[in-house]
């Protein structure tokens, strides 16, 4: 067991290292890097001006309270920017016959698939995620308590293996369907504007789908209420918060069933 | 040690239907046709064997070899790689195999050749000993020491392929599956990459499995042929076999110093083929009459100046065994 966790991390430490080096190796990156922080800075700063201008109170939701949850919606995806944006491309890469060199290695098909990439410019996006949550923290009056910060940080982590997981399973569609297509960015533009606004906005239906089918309530909302103190308009069990990082893990694990049923029916590429 | 019984592969391939309305068609009413990969193959190889695997571009080979290295479950049929099944358990299987698709790199192709080798040492947990003894051999067999730092986009294509080679024998495999490896190399190259097949299968006992559109990979390196057309085998057996059974003739060319009576050019045991001025070519069956009985039975009758006995080649004896099989 020790040994198997030692060599998971020996691997993947070592993709992540190689990716990093390689992103840090484009003579254009720093450049990149450079422009792009005062840019997503502004674009931080633009977005919450809007905010403040154009959303007032949504659903018994007060400005402030809005800019929490669309900021911590923001954290997650950042993450999954980072550490998961490969899921991004499961169809292609099915498509393209991308998974043949993985299945030759002795080592499981979707670790190395996680793994094999950080995308490491990708933490510039985490900016603008910043700047709204820390806005909105300090306009609620967000308590930086140790039980907090740690409830926070398992929400955040909870919220970006929900975002990875339901992208791997719309991904995965492309194993059945032998076709890649706009499945994924259509899921990441639901996924966009359901984190945004209070759940509570939209009919019963979709919120019932948006919590029990593809859990996107957890990432951010269902926390968020937990966090200031908001109407949910469900009665959960309490400590709406705690169950972020466990829907995080049970559809990590329904993602990888999923992803390991499709592989069963891979077809490889023709050349 | 590797069995296939059997085995069948059917790929389903969506037709797309051209236009707008087709492909609104086809989103909500997919056309699926069923393609045939592999059609009922069954064959046995054994420990140290080298073997050439065979067959017209589209006879499913590459799907062959796919289903072998657990990278396909077969539609029926059964694989068995030294009584182990790659698909259900594909970790141990692909253990002892090392994989070249010459089409189609294994490395990673913005890493560094020497970076995907660390990166497969850790991956398949190559001690730190064989592993430099195993990169020690491939600088020596491969010459690739130069390479090791060069990223695998910047390789040229014959480069490349030696990289991949050695990254399919660093850990030591005990078989190693060759799909085209020689495919787009220079004739020096091709020399390299057939000394090293050579040198693996004789030192280290690997066992082999090799395809190939190259007749020349096919003379110097397999002794068994594996021939298959539509997914279905259509010869097995040794290379001098198969050669003797399917190209039996040879030819025997006659330049002479003046023109021959026509009375004189028969000869019971061979056929006269071609006759061109004072160059005369017969055709004659190995096994009816030795090649120097014939020419001292026709020297006797003809001026001769000049002789040259051709032996079937490979390329006769392949182009007969694809056209039989294509028309059965
Ligand atoms: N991923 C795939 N999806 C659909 N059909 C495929 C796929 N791969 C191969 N085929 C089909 O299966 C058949 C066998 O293909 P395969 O690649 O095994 O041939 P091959 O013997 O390797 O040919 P070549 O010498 O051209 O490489 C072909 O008709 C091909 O079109
Ligand atoms: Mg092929």
């Amino acid at each position: 067991m020790v040994t198997a966790i030692r060599y998971h991390v020996s691997v993947a430490y070592f993709f992540a290292k190689l990716a990093v080096q390689r992103q840090l190796e484009y003579p254009l990156f720093l450049v990149s890097w450079f422009l792009m922080i005062p840019l997503q800075y502004i674009s931080g700063v633009w977005v919450l001006k809007l905010m403040v201008e154009q959303f007032q109170a949504l659903a018994g939701w007060t400005f402030p309270q809005l800019a929490f949850l669309y900021g911590l919606g923001l954290l997650s995806h950042g993450l999954s920017v980072i550490f998961f944006i490969q899921t991004w491309h499961i169809d292609n890469m099915v498509i393209r016959g991308d998974f043949d060199r993985m299945l030759l290695r002795p080592m499981n098909v979707f670790f190395q698939f996680v793994v094999n990439y950080v995308n490491f410019i990708g933490i510039i996006d985490l900016i603008p995620g910043f700047l709204i949550f820390f806005y909105g923290c300090a306009q609620v009056g967000f308590e930086w308590t140790l039980v907090n910060v740690l409830k926070l940080a398992a929400v955040v982590i909870g919220g970006m293996f929900i975002r990875a997981s339901i992208c791997t399973i719309m991904g995965s569609a492309a194993f059945w369907t032998k076709r890649s297509g706009s499945l994924i960015s259509l899921t990441l533009a639901t996924m966009e504007r359901t984190t945004m606004y209070p759940l509570s906005v939209y009919p019963k239906v979709i919120q019932l789908a948006l919590t029990f089918i593809l859990p996107i309530g957890f990432i951010s909302f269902y926390p968020a209420t937990d966090f200031i103190g908001q109407e949910d308009g469900f009665t959960l069990p309490v400590g709406l918060a705690i169950w972020t990082p466990i829907v995080g893990i049970v559809t990590f694990a329904v993602s990888h069933f999923i992803f390991q049923s499709g592989l069963k029916r891979y077809e490889s590429a023709g050349s | 040690m590797i069995e296939l019984s059997n085995v069948v592969k059917e790929y389903t391939v969506i037709k797309k239907k051209s236009g707008l309305s087709g492909s609104i068609k086809s989103l909500f009413k997919p056309e699926k046709t069923i393609v045939r990969g592999v059609d009922g193959i069954s064959f046995r190889i054994e420990k140290g064997e080298m073997v050439g695997y065979l067959g017209p571009n589209g006879a499913g080979k590459s799907t062959t070899i796919k289903m072998l290295t657990g990278i396909l479950h077969p539609t029926s049929g059964t694989v068995r790689i030294g009584g182990i099944s790659p698909q259900e358990n594909r970790k141990s299987v692909v253990k002892q195999l090392g994989v070249v698709f010459g089409q189609r790199t294994q490395l990673y192709w913005d890493l560094r050749l020497g970076e995907s080798f660390e990166l497969l040492k850790r991956i398949y947990r190559i001690d730190e000993e064989t592993y430099q003894s195993n990169l020690e051999m491939m600088y020596e067999v491969l010459g690739i020491d130069q390479l090791i730092n060069t990223p695998v986009r910047q390789l040229s294509l014959g480069q490349r392929m030696k990289g991949d080679l050695a990254a399919a024998m660093l850990h030591s495999p005990s078989i190693l599956f060759l799909d085209e490896p020689t495919i787009g190399l220079d004739v020096e190259a091709k020399q390299n990459i057939r000394s090293f097949i050579r040198e693996m299968n004789a030192k280290r006992g690997t066992t082999i499995i090799l395809t190939t559109h190259d007749l020349d990979d096919v003379e110097q390196l397999c002794k068994r042929l594996i021939v298959i057309n539509h997914g279905k085998v259509v010869e097995d057996g040794p290379l001098s076999e198969l050669i003797l059974r399917m190209a039996p003739y040879r030819l025997l060319v006659l330049d002479l110093s003046e023109m021959p009576d026509p009375q004189t050019l028969h000869h019971h045991g061979a056929e006269l083929i071609k006759q061109e001025g004072l160059k005369l070519t017969y055709r004659f069956h190995k096994s009816d009459i030795s090649a120097s009985e014939l020419i001292s039975g026709l020297s006797a009758k003809l001026s001769v100046v000049d002789l040259g006995v051709k032996e079937p080649d490979i390329e006769d004896m392949i182009r007969e065994m694809y056209r039989s099989s294509s028309t059965a």
